[in-house]
Protein backbone atom coordinates (compact mmCIF):
# COMPACT_ATOMS: atom_id res chain seq x y z
CA UNK A 1 0.00 0.00 0.00
CA UNK A 2 1.17 3.53 -0.73
CA UNK A 3 1.56 6.03 2.04
CA UNK A 4 -1.59 7.74 0.78
CA UNK A 5 -3.57 4.52 1.03
CA UNK A 6 -2.24 3.89 4.52
CA UNK A 7 -3.21 7.43 5.42
CA UNK A 8 -6.77 6.93 4.18
CA UNK A 9 -7.00 3.59 5.98
CA UNK A 10 -5.78 5.29 9.15
CA UNK A 11 -8.35 8.02 8.87
CA UNK A 12 -11.08 5.46 8.26
CA UNK A 13 -10.03 3.53 11.36
CA UNK A 14 -10.19 6.70 13.41
CA UNK A 15 -13.65 7.39 12.01
CA UNK A 16 -14.83 3.87 12.85
CA UNK A 17 -13.47 4.20 16.39
CA UNK A 18 -15.11 7.58 16.75
CA UNK A 19 -18.41 6.16 15.59
CA UNK A 20 -17.81 3.06 17.75
CA UNK A 21 -17.75 5.57 20.53
CA UNK A 22 -21.39 5.68 20.04
CA UNK A 23 -19.88 5.90 23.41
CA UNK A 24 -20.50 9.56 22.58
CA UNK A 25 -24.19 8.71 22.52
CA UNK A 26 -24.02 6.29 25.48
CA UNK A 27 -21.98 8.71 27.52
CA UNK A 28 -24.63 11.38 27.44
CA UNK A 29 -26.41 12.05 30.67
CA UNK A 30 -30.01 11.08 31.05
CA UNK A 31 -32.45 13.88 30.52
CA UNK A 32 -35.79 13.74 32.18
CA UNK A 33 -38.43 15.93 33.68
CA UNK A 34 -39.23 15.85 37.36
CA UNK A 35 -42.00 17.21 39.53
CA UNK A 36 -41.32 20.56 41.14
CA UNK A 37 -42.47 21.21 44.68
CA UNK A 38 -45.00 23.72 43.34
CA UNK A 39 -46.58 21.23 40.95
CA UNK A 40 -46.53 18.48 43.58
CA UNK A 41 -48.20 20.78 46.11
CA UNK A 42 -50.91 21.74 43.63
CA UNK A 43 -51.62 18.07 42.99
CA UNK A 44 -51.79 17.16 46.67
CA UNK A 45 -53.94 20.11 47.66
CA UNK A 46 -56.16 19.71 44.64
CA UNK A 47 -56.86 16.13 45.69
CA UNK A 48 -57.54 17.03 49.32
CA UNK A 49 -59.84 19.85 48.25
CA UNK A 50 -61.71 17.60 45.83
CA UNK A 51 -62.35 15.07 48.59
CA UNK A 52 -63.28 17.77 51.08
CA UNK A 53 -65.86 19.15 48.65
CA UNK A 54 -67.50 15.73 48.77
CA UNK A 55 -67.38 15.62 52.53
CA UNK A 56 -64.32 13.36 52.86
CA UNK A 57 -61.27 14.24 54.92
CA UNK A 58 -58.18 12.64 53.45
CA UNK A 59 -54.41 12.72 53.78
CA UNK A 60 -52.15 12.85 50.73
CA UNK A 61 -48.63 12.05 49.62
CA UNK A 62 -46.96 13.00 46.37
CA UNK A 63 -43.77 11.07 45.69
CA UNK A 64 -41.22 11.72 42.97
CA UNK A 65 -39.31 9.64 40.46
CA UNK A 66 -37.33 7.73 43.09
CA UNK A 67 -40.33 7.26 45.34
CA UNK A 68 -39.04 10.08 47.52
CA UNK A 69 -41.62 12.13 49.37
CA UNK A 70 -42.04 15.56 47.81
CA UNK A 71 -45.18 16.61 49.66
CA UNK A 72 -46.89 14.97 52.61
CA UNK A 73 -50.07 16.42 54.07
CA UNK A 74 -51.61 14.97 57.21
CA UNK A 75 -55.28 15.80 57.59
CA UNK A 76 -55.93 15.76 61.33
CA UNK A 77 -59.61 15.31 60.59
CA UNK A 78 -58.87 12.07 58.78
CA UNK A 79 -58.08 8.75 60.40
CA UNK A 80 -54.70 8.26 62.00
CA UNK A 81 -53.59 5.61 59.53
CA UNK A 82 -54.38 7.73 56.48
CA UNK A 83 -51.01 9.46 56.51
CA UNK A 84 -49.03 6.22 56.28
CA UNK A 85 -51.51 4.62 53.94
CA UNK A 86 -51.42 7.49 51.45
CA UNK A 87 -47.63 7.19 51.33
CA UNK A 88 -47.68 3.46 50.76
CA UNK A 89 -50.31 3.68 48.06
CA UNK A 90 -48.32 6.40 46.30
CA UNK A 91 -45.11 4.40 46.56
CA UNK A 92 -46.88 1.36 45.12
CA UNK A 93 -48.29 3.33 42.18
CA UNK A 94 -44.90 4.89 41.46
CA UNK A 95 -42.81 1.77 41.62
CA UNK A 96 -45.25 -0.50 39.80
CA UNK A 97 -46.14 2.25 37.33
CA UNK A 98 -49.85 1.61 37.64
CA UNK A 99 -52.80 2.64 39.80
CA UNK A 100 -52.43 0.95 43.18
CA UNK A 101 -55.98 -0.33 42.67
CA UNK A 102 -54.83 -2.09 39.51
CA UNK A 103 -52.06 -3.75 41.53
CA UNK A 104 -54.65 -4.76 44.13
CA UNK A 105 -56.67 -6.42 41.38
CA UNK A 106 -53.58 -8.14 40.02
CA UNK A 107 -52.66 -9.78 43.31
CA UNK A 108 -56.19 -10.59 44.35
CA UNK A 109 -56.29 -14.28 45.20
CA UNK A 110 -52.49 -14.40 45.26
CA UNK A 111 -51.45 -13.43 48.79
CA UNK A 112 -47.94 -14.78 48.23
CA UNK A 113 -47.17 -12.51 45.27
CA UNK A 114 -43.56 -11.49 45.78
CA UNK A 115 -44.26 -7.77 45.50
CA UNK A 116 -46.50 -7.91 48.55
CA UNK A 117 -43.39 -8.69 50.57
CA UNK A 118 -41.52 -5.57 49.52
CA UNK A 119 -41.37 -2.59 51.84
CA UNK A 120 -44.14 -0.01 51.41
CA UNK A 121 -46.07 -1.95 48.79
CA UNK A 122 -49.78 -1.95 49.55
CA UNK A 123 -52.57 -3.58 47.55
CA UNK A 124 -55.12 -0.83 48.02
CA UNK A 125 -56.84 1.52 45.61
CA UNK A 126 -56.36 5.28 45.92
CA UNK A 127 -53.11 6.15 44.16
CA UNK A 128 -52.24 7.00 40.57
CA UNK A 129 -48.92 7.30 38.81
CA UNK A 130 -48.09 10.79 37.56
CA UNK A 131 -47.05 10.51 33.93
CA UNK A 132 -45.27 12.62 31.38
CA UNK A 133 -46.15 10.70 28.25
CA UNK A 134 -45.08 7.15 29.02
CA UNK A 135 -42.61 8.20 31.70
CA UNK A 136 -43.70 7.77 35.30
CA UNK A 137 -42.34 10.82 37.13
CA UNK A 138 -44.06 10.19 40.44
CA UNK A 139 -47.36 9.29 42.03
CA UNK A 140 -50.07 10.64 44.27
CA UNK A 141 -51.66 8.59 47.01
CA UNK A 142 -54.86 9.41 48.91
CA UNK A 143 -56.38 7.79 51.96
CA UNK A 144 -59.37 8.63 54.10
CA UNK A 145 -62.43 8.54 51.87
CA UNK A 146 -64.94 5.73 52.39
CA UNK A 147 -63.62 3.56 49.59
CA UNK A 148 -60.47 3.39 47.52
CA UNK A 149 -62.43 4.34 44.40
CA UNK A 150 -63.27 7.67 46.02
CA UNK A 151 -59.66 8.18 47.10
CA UNK A 152 -58.58 7.51 43.54
CA UNK A 153 -61.11 9.93 42.07
CA UNK A 154 -59.70 12.68 44.29
CA UNK A 155 -56.14 11.72 43.30
CA UNK A 156 -57.17 12.08 39.68
CA UNK A 157 -58.67 15.51 40.36
CA UNK A 158 -55.29 16.56 41.76
CA UNK A 159 -53.40 15.37 38.69
CA UNK A 160 -55.96 16.93 36.36
CA UNK A 161 -55.16 20.32 37.91
CA UNK A 162 -51.68 20.23 36.45
CA UNK A 163 -52.38 18.17 33.32
CA UNK A 164 -51.25 21.03 31.10
CA UNK A 165 -47.85 21.15 32.80
CA UNK A 166 -47.18 17.41 32.61
CA UNK A 167 -45.27 17.42 29.36
CA UNK B 1 -72.58 13.89 116.93
CA UNK B 2 -76.28 13.97 116.20
CA UNK B 3 -77.69 12.23 113.19
CA UNK B 4 -78.14 15.61 111.65
CA UNK B 5 -74.48 16.49 112.21
CA UNK B 6 -73.42 13.22 110.60
CA UNK B 7 -75.65 13.97 107.67
CA UNK B 8 -74.18 17.41 107.18
CA UNK B 9 -70.64 16.09 107.52
CA UNK B 10 -71.45 13.36 105.03
CA UNK B 11 -72.95 15.76 102.56
CA UNK B 12 -69.96 18.08 102.86
CA UNK B 13 -67.61 15.20 102.17
CA UNK B 14 -69.67 14.11 99.21
CA UNK B 15 -69.61 17.64 97.85
CA UNK B 16 -65.85 17.84 98.25
CA UNK B 17 -65.34 14.53 96.48
CA UNK B 18 -67.78 15.41 93.73
CA UNK B 19 -66.15 18.80 93.35
CA UNK B 20 -62.67 17.33 93.10
CA UNK B 21 -63.81 14.71 90.62
CA UNK B 22 -65.70 17.08 88.41
CA UNK B 23 -62.55 19.16 88.02
CA UNK B 24 -60.29 16.18 87.36
CA UNK B 25 -62.75 14.51 85.06
CA UNK B 26 -62.97 17.39 82.62
CA UNK B 27 -61.40 16.88 79.25
CA UNK B 28 -58.33 18.86 78.33
CA UNK B 29 -59.21 21.72 76.00
CA UNK B 30 -56.54 22.33 73.39
CA UNK B 31 -55.99 24.24 70.21
CA UNK B 32 -54.08 22.54 67.45
CA UNK B 33 -52.68 23.54 64.09
CA UNK B 34 -54.97 22.91 61.13
CA UNK B 35 -53.54 21.47 57.94
CA UNK B 36 -54.17 24.70 56.06
CA UNK B 37 -52.36 26.80 58.66
CA UNK B 38 -49.45 24.37 58.76
CA UNK B 39 -49.26 24.46 54.96
CA UNK B 40 -49.17 28.26 54.96
CA UNK B 41 -46.33 28.24 57.49
CA UNK B 42 -44.25 25.75 55.50
CA UNK B 43 -44.85 27.32 52.11
CA UNK B 44 -44.09 30.82 53.36
CA UNK B 45 -40.80 29.66 54.87
CA UNK B 46 -39.77 27.92 51.64
CA UNK B 47 -40.75 30.91 49.52
CA UNK B 48 -38.90 33.35 51.76
CA UNK B 49 -35.72 31.33 51.46
CA UNK B 50 -36.23 30.97 47.72
CA UNK B 51 -36.56 34.73 47.32
CA UNK B 52 -33.15 34.98 49.00
CA UNK B 53 -31.71 32.45 46.61
CA UNK B 54 -31.80 29.48 48.99
CA UNK B 55 -33.52 26.20 48.20
CA UNK B 56 -34.82 24.60 51.39
CA UNK B 57 -37.02 21.79 52.60
CA UNK B 58 -39.47 22.23 55.46
CA UNK B 59 -41.44 20.27 58.02
CA UNK B 60 -44.29 21.47 60.20
CA UNK B 61 -45.06 19.24 63.16
CA UNK B 62 -48.01 19.21 65.48
CA UNK B 63 -48.38 18.99 69.25
CA UNK B 64 -47.17 15.41 69.49
CA UNK B 65 -44.32 15.79 67.06
CA UNK B 66 -46.43 14.25 64.29
CA UNK B 67 -45.76 15.44 60.76
CA UNK B 68 -48.48 17.76 59.49
CA UNK B 69 -46.67 18.99 56.40
CA UNK B 70 -43.51 17.77 54.75
CA UNK B 71 -42.11 19.58 51.70
CA UNK B 72 -39.01 18.75 49.74
CA UNK B 73 -37.73 21.93 48.11
CA UNK B 74 -36.69 21.97 44.47
CA UNK B 75 -32.96 21.36 43.94
CA UNK B 76 -32.33 20.63 47.61
CA UNK B 77 -29.85 18.07 48.85
CA UNK B 78 -31.36 14.73 49.90
CA UNK B 79 -30.67 15.15 53.60
CA UNK B 80 -32.58 18.41 53.91
CA UNK B 81 -35.95 16.73 54.28
CA UNK B 82 -34.74 14.57 57.17
CA UNK B 83 -32.82 17.43 58.69
CA UNK B 84 -35.79 19.80 58.62
CA UNK B 85 -37.85 17.11 60.36
CA UNK B 86 -35.28 16.49 63.08
CA UNK B 87 -34.77 20.17 63.75
CA UNK B 88 -38.53 20.66 64.00
CA UNK B 89 -38.91 17.65 66.29
CA UNK B 90 -36.15 18.96 68.54
CA UNK B 91 -37.75 22.37 68.69
CA UNK B 92 -41.16 20.92 69.55
CA UNK B 93 -39.83 18.51 72.15
CA UNK B 94 -37.49 20.98 73.85
CA UNK B 95 -39.94 23.85 73.45
CA UNK B 96 -37.13 26.12 72.28
CA UNK B 97 -35.49 27.03 68.99
CA UNK B 98 -33.31 24.11 67.90
CA UNK B 99 -30.44 26.60 67.69
CA UNK B 100 -30.90 27.36 71.39
CA UNK B 101 -30.75 23.64 72.10
CA UNK B 102 -27.53 23.44 70.06
CA UNK B 103 -26.05 26.18 72.23
CA UNK B 104 -27.19 24.48 75.41
CA UNK B 105 -25.45 21.22 74.61
CA UNK B 106 -22.34 22.75 73.11
CA UNK B 107 -19.36 21.24 74.91
CA UNK B 108 -21.57 18.55 76.43
CA UNK B 109 -21.76 15.68 73.94
CA UNK B 110 -23.02 13.41 76.70
CA UNK B 111 -26.17 15.47 77.25
CA UNK B 112 -28.96 12.97 77.63
CA UNK B 113 -31.24 14.79 75.22
CA UNK B 114 -28.75 14.23 72.39
CA UNK B 115 -29.25 10.51 72.74
CA UNK B 116 -32.98 10.59 72.17
CA UNK B 117 -34.35 9.70 68.76
CA UNK B 118 -34.64 12.58 66.29
CA UNK B 119 -32.85 15.12 68.48
CA UNK B 120 -30.70 17.43 66.42
CA UNK B 121 -28.41 20.16 67.79
CA UNK B 122 -28.71 22.43 64.77
CA UNK B 123 -30.25 25.83 64.21
CA UNK B 124 -33.18 26.26 61.82
CA UNK B 125 -36.36 25.35 63.71
CA UNK B 126 -38.72 27.31 65.93
CA UNK B 127 -41.53 26.21 68.20
CA UNK B 128 -45.01 27.35 67.18
CA UNK B 129 -46.66 28.93 70.20
CA UNK B 130 -50.03 30.06 71.43
CA UNK B 131 -48.93 32.33 74.21
CA UNK B 132 -46.71 30.14 76.39
CA UNK B 133 -48.03 26.90 74.97
CA UNK B 134 -46.13 24.98 72.33
CA UNK B 135 -48.50 23.46 69.77
CA UNK B 136 -45.95 22.46 67.14
CA UNK B 137 -42.79 23.51 65.37
CA UNK B 138 -41.39 24.34 61.98
CA UNK B 139 -38.01 23.14 60.81
CA UNK B 140 -36.11 24.36 57.75
CA UNK B 141 -32.96 22.99 56.14
CA UNK B 142 -30.98 23.90 53.06
CA UNK B 143 -29.88 27.51 53.44
CA UNK B 144 -26.16 28.18 53.91
CA UNK B 145 -26.34 28.55 57.69
CA UNK B 146 -28.82 27.63 60.37
CA UNK B 147 -29.41 31.30 61.10
CA UNK B 148 -30.77 31.72 57.58
CA UNK B 149 -32.93 28.59 57.91
CA UNK B 150 -34.30 29.98 61.15
CA UNK B 151 -35.05 33.39 59.65
CA UNK B 152 -37.13 31.70 56.95
CA UNK B 153 -38.89 29.58 59.57
CA UNK B 154 -39.79 32.74 61.43
CA UNK B 155 -41.44 34.35 58.39
CA UNK B 156 -43.61 31.25 58.11
CA UNK B 157 -44.85 31.64 61.67
CA UNK B 158 -45.20 35.41 61.30
CA UNK B 159 -47.53 34.83 58.37
CA UNK B 160 -50.13 33.20 60.64
CA UNK B 161 -49.30 35.12 63.81
CA UNK B 162 -52.76 36.69 63.96
CA UNK B 163 -54.38 33.25 64.00
CA UNK B 164 -52.15 31.76 66.68
CA UNK B 165 -54.45 32.46 69.59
Amino acid sequence: MSKATLGIAGVSLVSVLALGFTATADAQLLTHKDLSLAVATTIAQGAIDACKAQGYNVSAHVVGREGQVIVALRNESAGLATYENSMKKAYTARTLRMPSGQFANNVKGNPTAGQLYLTNITPAQGALPIMVGNDTVGAIGISGAPGGDKDEACAKAGIDKVAAQLK
Amino acid sequence: MSKRAYLIAGLSFATMVAGAFSVNAQLVARKDLSLSMATTIAQTAIQTCKSQGYNVSAHVLGRNGEVLVSMRGDETAPHTLENSFKKAYTSRAQRIPSGKFAENVKGNPNAGALHLTNMMPAQGALPIMIGEEVIGAIGVSGAPGGDKDEACAKTGIDKVAADLK
